[in-house]
């Protein structure tokens, strides 16, 4: 990446008060490892165990739905192109915010959008309500997680999740989901 | 019966399950690759041990964080213990968490609201 490049990227991303950033192919190790710097930092910043573990919680759940939405749709033998990941750590004044995007089949936007208009749309006992609805539902065979994630985000997020959908062609969208804490 | 020995991992918790004294251990994090491939060993066992299990049977969890679908195996662990207990079996579970971390706790209760059977939860 050319110099003026890279100091753009930079600034951008400082003036996000950035812990992490990372893009490219994720791998379980990359997880763990990103995962370890965070908590580490959080930790040296004393803030209370509780709120470490809600940002390393959201953050291990974007990147792993990150992760197995992209090796699921390799096994379907529809590779998705330019391994397209991000997750990003930030602080918003007082607020530690992450965030995640990634590129989905257009044919999965409506059933996304739908699923985060309908928690956008509960309070903290709806909320609960669907988790609790959710997890006692039989697995799903080959299901790679749960479908309790955006939930599990929803209830640990201090304002409704923010998200955008965006057409990059006619194949894909990029999906972007903001989960303030 | 064989005992069941896993290891824990820096992502995955350790499982020790000693069938004769009816003492189950689940300690550490778990939010493995998988994880529904590192549990299914743990259901096998289990489902094949609540047939005839010891006299009374603990299962010690000490579990400081897990991912979601983690909990839902742990949902699934619970459900067959609560299934033995209803049979008429001494099932229990004691829940240990650190009293710094209140998430901790909150999630411990969540886990006993599903089940029926005698569920401590355990500050350290």
């Amino acid at each position: 990446m050319k110099g003026n490049e890279l100091f753009n990227l930079q600034e951008l991303l400082s003036r996000q008060k950035l812990l992490i950033c990372f893009s490219g192919p994720f791998s379980h190790s990359v997880i763990e490892e990103l995962g370890k710097a965070v908590r580490n930092h959080l930790e040296n910043e004393r803030i209370e165990k509780s709120a470490i573990m809600d940002v390393f919680s959201v953050y291990v759940e974007q990147a792993q739905n990150v992760r197995n939405y992209t090796a699921s749709r390799e096994a379907l033998g529809r590779p998705i192109p330019a391994n397209s990941g991000i997750v990003v750590i930030g602080k918003e004044g007082d607020h530690y915010v992450v965030s995640s995007g990634n590129l989905v089949e257009a044919d999965d936007v409506p059933g996304l959008s739908a699923m985060l208009e309908k928690l956008r749309g509960l309070d903290k006992a709806g909320l609960k309500a669907v988790y609790k609805e959710q997890s006692r539902k039989p697995r799903e065979p080959g299901a790679s997680g749960a479908g309790l994630g955006l939930i599990d985000m929803a209830r640990k997020a201090t304002r409704p999740l923010e998200y955008s959908l965006r057409a990059v062609d006619d194949a894909y969208f990029f999906f972007s989901l903001e989960v303030q804490l | 019966m064989d005992s069941l020995r896993i290891e824990a991992t820096s992502c995955s918790p350790l499982i020790d399950f000693d069938p004769a004294a009816g003492l189950l251990r689940i300690e550490g994090e778990s939010y493995p690759e998988n994880s529904f491939d590192f549990y299914a060993p743990v259901f096998g066992w289990l489902e094949e041990y609540l047939k005839a299990p010891a006299p009374a049977v603990v299962l010690d969890i000490g579990l400081s964080y897990l991912n979601t679908s983690s909990i839902k195996c742990m949902i699934d662990v619970l459900e067959m213990l609560d299934g033995a207990h209803q049979n008429g079996q001494t099932v229990s579970v004691r829940w240990h968490y650190d009293s710094d971390n209140d998430r901790a706790l909150d999630m411990a209760e969540e886990f006993a609201e599903d089940v029926s059977l005698p569920f401590e939860i355990l500050a350290h």
